[in-house]
């Protein structure tokens, strides 16, 4: 059953978000107005830069904090975000790249077989909650990997996760269960 | 051709608005009046010069154009026998694409053109030198050698004294190219000149017929013209004011107008607003062959106004002193031509300096934006702030897990990181170091000089794709301005 949980899976990671912090404070309106590629949310105070390299957005706060999204690999993730603080140091700011981390990332993997979820909700009873009036998807949960998994009924499995490590290992510690429970036809 | 009449129209009035609204903030402050005409003056000139209006207003220092704006009139004759004269810088014919009585239309008309060309009323006339001629009344131009143009009862002809100069350059200018009837240069001027006083006679008048007559006494006309340019708004003062500053050009026609004033006055020579026109014609350097042609202008029953950027009436009197040629002779006037080509050239030059300055100054265009729905955003948003307290949380908790993070990203630094979570300065790559963070920056851009100041009723983003909803703005696109009141546009990122 292990050996079958390492079938040859394509998992996509279609999104890794991650933060640094600037450790300067950083002055919103200044970005906003000289900065390029920049939308200016000043209701919120945020401050959204997009780049086109790595197609990244980034989530920028005064206090320093930025969070940027898009990526589709870690690494590129952090590759990104650098090019980003390079820009705000471009700027005039004194940014120093400190506190990088892959916050969550985002992946999709798809069984090649469908799923029937009440049987396999009712197999998983801790983890798994259905709820079909809400939402079509069973949601599992592995508290040690701290991931996230969506089964979907056609056999496709959003999983996010810390990072890419910890997803992949969901993936595959969910497939024996998800492959108990798959629709036979 | 016709996008850029609104748009001067427009400017125009903006100007006329704001001069008159700081005219009372002005005498407060004990400024005199003479500043304030100065004022609209340059700004004016900046504006023709900036050629960021359609460009009827060519700055030639060589060519002088006509340039008639027609604004929504229902009747407008324009036959323009596409004379073009030789040499002479830009040739704006677009008379032909006057077809339509389209609503600030324009005509730019070269030199010495020998056309008649009927001006409705309510035009506006541009001389590309900046000098401006307000026409309300339908004018006549047309080069009539023997038409008598005054026939009209309305005068109209409204020509600064200056005026008269730039009909010589004009005058010069069309020679050339034609050879027509009017070889007493002089005459023609004078006729010019006189019919032009006799329009400024007009103006606090407001009928004449006999403007051509009375043009013989040149003096006296200067005279009248001068005072009833006074009558006339500050505009007219301004254009003298004006005048004065760009008096170059005008110098040496007005010699030559006043010398032939009270000679000549055969209906070939008439000049009526022809001189107006020719007035408008960029002086410089047209000085070679004083161009007999004699523009017609008939000016229907309203009063004309006389917006010129001429010379003064001064350096008129004081060029008729000068007196210098015959028309044929053209030495004298070459002289002085060509000094005031050189003042105006300089004077060119600066302004073209000022204006190319459009980029960074006149309306300090910036585009407002906003960002009105982001649902995308929002999602991730979400998503991440639910992750971020959750980092937050981890952080607190444990300075460990943070510190096998980032070690596992930095190489080395790991074991320290745990010791002290405050010291994050160790793993911080400098970002100096970062050289392969290539200056992406691919591409500025905002190289380009197209600009829009407006609002915006909504700004919509999808993904990648923006839309715009805008209101009420000016645009500068490829050197010209454009003023709109609704713009959607749609834009790929």
């Amino acid at each position: 059953m292990d050996a079958d949980s390492d079938v040859a899976l394509d998992i996509l990671i279609t999104n890794v978000v991650c933060v640094f912090r600037t450790r300067c404070h950083l002055n919103l309106r200044k970005i906003a107005l000289e900065g390029a590629n920049v939308i200016y949310k000043r209701d919120v105070g945020k401050v959204l830069m997009k780049l086109r390299k790595p197609r990244i957005t980034a989530t920028i706060w005064s206090s320093g904090k930025v969070i940027c999204t898009g990526a589709t690999s870690e690494e590129e993730a952090k590759f990104g975000a650098r090019r980003l603080a390079r820009s705000l140091q471009k700027l005039g700011f004194q940014v120093i790249f400190t506190d990088f981390k892959v916050v969550n990332v985002l992946a999709v993997c798809n069984m090649p077989f469908e799923i029937r979820l009440p049987e396999f909700t009712k197999n998983n009873r801790p983890h798994a909650s259905y709820e079909p009036e809400l939402h079509p998807a069973v949601c599992y949960r592995i508290k040690t990997l701290r991931a996230t998994l969506q089964i979907f009924s056609t056999g496709s499995i959003t999983v996010t996760g810390p990072n890419v490590k910890a997803v992949a290992s969901a993936v595959e510690q969910i497939y024996p269960f998800v492959f108990e429970s798959r629709k036979i036809l | 051709m016709a996008h850029g009449s609104p748009v001067l129209k427009l400017y125009k009035s903006i100007i006329e608005d704001v001069i008159e609204g700081v005219r009372e903030l002005f005498t407060e402050e004990g400024i005199d009046e003479q500043v304030l005409k100065d004022l609209k003056q340059l700004w004016e000139t900046k504006v023709m010069q900036s050629k960021a209006t359609e460009g009827f207003f060519r700055h030639s220092q060589h060519s002088s154009q006509f340039t008639l704006q027609l604004p929504h009139t229902s009747h407008r004759v324009l036959q323009t026998s596409s004379v073009i004269p030789a040499g002479r810088g830009l040739q704006h014919f677009t008379a032909a694409g006057l077809g339509a009585s389209q609503p600030g239309a324009t005509l730019a008309l070269p030199s010495g053109m020998a056309y008649p060309i009927h001006v409705p009323a309510g035009m506006t006339l541009q001389i590309t030198s900046g000098q401006l001629y307000k026409v309300n009344v339908p004018v006549m131009v047309t080069q009539g050698r023997d038409a008598n143009i005054l026939q009209l009862p309305i005068q109209q002809i409204f020509q600064s004294v200056g005026q008269p100069s730039v009909l010589h350059t004009n005058v010069a200018s069309v020679a050339p190219v034609n050879v027509p009837s009017v070889q007493a240069t002089a005459d023609v001027l004078q006729t010019q000149k006189t019919a032009v006083q006799q329009t400024v006679a007009v103006q606090p008048t407001a009928t004449e017929n006999k403007h051509l007559e009375t043009s013989t006494s040149t003096a006296l006309v200067q005279q009248p013209t001068e005072s009833q340019q006074q009558i006339a708004p500050d505009a007219v003062q301004n254009q003298y004011a004006e005048s004065t500053e760009k008096s170059q050009h005008g110098s040496l026609h007005t010699p030559v107008f006043n010398s032939e004033s009270s000679e000549v006055f055969s209906p070939s020579d008439f000049v009526e607003a022809n001189n107006s026109s020719s007035l408008l014609l960029d002086v410089e350097g047209q000085l070679d062959t004083e161009p007999q042609e004699s523009l017609q202008q008939q000016v229907s029953d309203d009063i004309i106004e006389m917006i010129m950027m001429g010379k003064s009436l001064d350096d008129n009197t004081v060029l008729k002193d000068e007196d210098t040629v015959a028309p044929t002779d053209k030495l004298e006037p070459t002289e002085q031509v060509e000094s005031n080509l050189q003042s105006e050239k300089d004077i060119c030059s600066d302004i073209k300096g000022i204006i190319q300055l459009d980029e960074t100054g006149d309306a300090s265009p910036k585009e407002e934006m906003s960002h009105t729905k982001d649902t995308e955003e929002n999602e991730f948003v979400d998503i991440i702030e639910s992750e971020d307290l959750k980092v937050l949380e981890d952080e607190d908790e444990g300075e460990d897990e943070e510190g096998d993070s980032i070690s596992n990203m930095d190489s080395g630094s790991s074991s320290c990181d745990n010791e002290e979570p405050q010291i994050d300065i160790v793993e911080e790559d400098p970002l100096n170091s970062d050289d392969d963070v290539s200056e992406q920056d691919v591409p500025d851009l905002f190289d380009t000089d197209n600009v829009i100041v407006c609002q915006y009723d909504k700004i919509h983003r999808s993904k990648n794709k923006w839309k715009f909803y805008l209101k009420d703005g000016v645009m500068s696109f490829e050197g010209k301005d454009y003023v709109f009141a609704k713009a959607i546009g749609d834009a790929e990122w």
